[in-house]
């Protein structure tokens, strides 16, 4: 009974692992509504890499800064690609229509981007640099973070080429 | 609420109902399941109202409820939930029914109630109104912890019932996995009508003597007022088998001690002398029947293993089944099964349900004493309670949800239950064996909800 | 109706019994386990309000309260996990 409790408590209070993905972003390829996306095209660019879905409850409160970062940033060489991962894509057509988008909307129902990218948690978020590479992930999406968030974006606009 | 009467059966569980709450409260935690609620800056409510009725003008009750949880950033969320009943109707008393007509002495000793041949004795002076609150709070710690707190307060006019409660949750594997860890702590102060009355001491009947004479029987038969306190730990692994399957696995342990004792209940006593009322009530030297308050042990230890599982199919319809099994120092062992299986409609759906329980009797669980065991005043046994809610019992209950979905924050739903138990053990001897000693069960609820 | 003999187990024998089970259940639960569930972003359906482990709390509580004040037993129900795990 107390080696019981023992052990349950012990992995209740283990040490997690963390795995923060860096290197070359893994290429993406993906439709959006009007045609296609591809990273390799948007190299010279800062890029906010989301993922995202319809059931996913944070997204619609990323959605709206997402709207604001882009109109700020879009001129300094700024892009949002968000990656909708529903299986259906009714149920993000759906989410659209409640929470509109001004940035880029790809889909991936098979989830092989998100495969790619190790994704560890909905949403995530990478930002990528001018040279393709992953700077930082962030899973999940907090209000308290947003402007730690922005400082981030603006000194990766900073650093050119 | 008190659903019977006070029987301590159901305050001793008061602990698993803040507990209850607790979880109610906790639910969707870092897991909120609508879109919509659970966004920061709203409140989510739900609002219900329960009418319970049993059947042979035993038990009805009224109950209505609001739970109100208010979201904050982060998926923090504080939930405040109010309930209120009010009780009527008669529940049985413990007392074997008899060929001759009965009188009992009501709890208060201020009057009596009658019980015609052959009638089952059912005590009905009470009508009670209860109000019970709980508050609780979760929120994250990081991305592998979450924690809640909370607190609970019921009172009505015979019982006040405090628990504090908290939870820790260890998310592994990416959430796929869930450890959590619950520990709850809760004090009863039970003030019965007309004080507790001493364990297995003679109800005083006012028949054949004077009332002072009377008021003496009764006031030695009282004992204080006596408290209650419960320690309940849960701790649970819920687990993502696949796209569609959740399962939930838990282990609980109670401890309860103090004044376990149901201080309404009694027992008769049954004459085994051969003769002619072999089989009756004993009669005491007073020229009346034997009846005598019951009395448990002053400590309870309890386990109980559960297990849930969660299956979608693929047009959207959810089963829904779990087990649990409860074992106790009493001598109770209990079997509940529980299945649903919610079939969707486009905007509505309904789910009918059903559940199945099996209990054992406790060690205690006596349906009457013999006189013999009785031993003039000296009983052999230490506890004895013919409180049919402790012994062989079986449960059928069968129902049935309609809700109809608004949008993702308003939902609309009516669910009707109808429970049908049915009790066993010791049939009695000599006259006592004609009489009904289990007489069925049966109840039925019905409630209306809206959550917005 | 059964006979109560047949669910009658003294308490230490079935501790016996249960202790193992549990910690073993756990154990295999917490270690084994991490070849279970879904990739993030496959929790769709488990998302689904409907897939709560208990979808109501209200209808939880009304329903347990009026078990145990009918029944010997109570509780067991826990709480947590499932859902979207988002954040």
């Amino acid at each position: 009974m107390v080696l019981f409790a023992t052990l349950f408590c012990a992995a209740l209070l283990s040490m997690p692992a963390f795995a923060l993905d860096t290197g070359p972003a893994p290429s993406v390829n993906l439709p959006t509504r009007d045609g296609k996306i591809s990273l390799s095209d948007l190299r010279g660019k800062v890029v906010l890499l989301d993922f995202w879905a319809s059931w996913c409850g944070p997204c619609r409160q990323s959605f709206p800064w997402m709207n604001e970062m882009q109109a700020k940033y879009e001129n300094q060489g700024f892009e949002i690609v968000a990656v909708n991962v529903d299986q259906k894509p009714e149920a993000a057509a759906e989410f659209l229509s409640q929470i509109p988008a001004t940035f880029t909307i790809a889909y991936d129902p098979e989830g092989k981007t998100p495969e790619a990218y190790e994704v560890m948690g909905m949403p995530s978020a990478y930002l990528i640099d001018r040279n393709g590479h992953i700077h930082s992930q962030h899973i999940g999406f907090h209000n308290d973070n947003k402007e730690t968030y922005e400082a981030t974006i603006r000194s990766l606009l900073r650093a050119r080429n | 609420m008190q659903l019977i009467d006070h029987s301590n059966n159901s305050k001793s569980k008061t602990v698993g109902r803040a507990l209850a709450a607790a979880t109610c409260a906790l639910l969707g935690v870092h897991a909120t399941g609508s879109l919509a609620k659970g966004q920061p800056g709203e409140w989510d409510v739900e609002t219900a109202l329960l009418v319970y009725s049993e059947t042979d003008d035993r038990v009805q009750a009224a109950e209505p409820v609001i739970s109100a949880t208010r979201n904050f950033d982060g998926e923090r969320k504080l939930n405040l939930k109010l309930v209120a009943d009010t009780l009527t109707g008669a529940s049985p008393s413990g007392a074997t029914p008899s060929a001759l007509p009965q009188t009992y002495t009501s709890p208060s000793g201020n009057g009596s109630y009658e019980i015609a041949p052959g009638e089952a004795p059912l005590d009905d002076t009470f009508k009670d109104t209860r109000v019970a609150v709980s508050a609780n709070w979760e929120a994250p710690i990081n991305r592998d912890y979450a924690y809640s707190v909370g607190a609970y307060g019921s009172k009505e006019y015979d019982y006040l019932s405090t628990a504090v409660n908290a939870s820790l949750s260890r998310y592994l594997n990416n959430k796929n996995t869930t450890l959590t860890g619950g520990l709850s702590l809760g004090v009863d102060l039970v003030d019965p009508v007309g004080g507790a009355p001493v364990g297995l001491s003679r109800m005083p009947l006012n028949n054949n003597k004077s009332q002072a004479d009377f008021d003496q029987e009764f006031a030695a038969t009282r004992d204080s007022d006596d408290t209650k306190t419960m320690v309940d730990a849960l701790f649970g692994v819920t687990q993502v088998i696949n796209r569609q399957t959740l399962m939930q696995f838990n282990y609980g342990i109670s401890y309860s001690s103090g004044y376990l004792t149901d201080p309404y209940k009694i027992l008769s006593v049954i004459d085994d002398a051969s003769g002619s009322n072999y089989g009756g009530n004993l009669v005491g030297g007073d020229g009346n029947p034997v009846y005598l308050y019951e009395q448990r042990p002053d400590t309870r230890l309890k386990h109980s293993l559960y297990w849930q599982t969660k299956y979608m199919l693929g047009n959207g319809d959810v089963m829904d089944g779990s087990y649990r099994f409860m074992i106790d120092d009493w001598g109770i062992t209990s079997h509940t099964l529980d299945l649903k299986y919610r079939w969707q409609l486009g905007k509505s759906y309904l789910e009918p349900h059903f559940r199945y329980y099996l209990q054992s009797e406790a060690d205690f669980y006596k349906r009457y004493l013999t006189a013999s065991e009785y031993n003039s005043g000296a009983p052999v046994m230490t506890d004895a309670s013919a409180d049919y809610r402790l012994g062989e019992m079986t449960g059928l209950t069968f129902g049935a949800k309609w809700g109809y979905r608004f949008d993702d924050d308003r939902e609309l739903a009516i669910r009707a239950e109808y429970l049908i138990q049915t009790n066993d053990g010791d049939q009695g001897f000599g006259s006592l064996a004609s009489q009904d000693l289990y007489p069925d069960t049966n109840a039925m609820w019905l409630q209306l909800s809206y959550s917005f | 109706m059964p006979d109560s003999r047949l669910f009658y187990r003294p308490l230490r024998q079935a501790q016996r019994v249960l202790m193992p089970i549990a910690f073993l259940a756990a154990t295999l639960l917490t270690a084994g386990c991490s070849n279970l569930g879904v990739k993030p972003w496959e929790r769709d359906l488990l998302a689904n309000p409907d897939m709560q482990l208990t979808v109501s709390g209200v209808d939880a509580g009304l329903d347990d309260h009026i078990y145990f004040s009918k029944e010997a037993s109570s509780g067991g129900r826990g709480f947590g996990g499932g859902g979207c795990g988002c954040n």
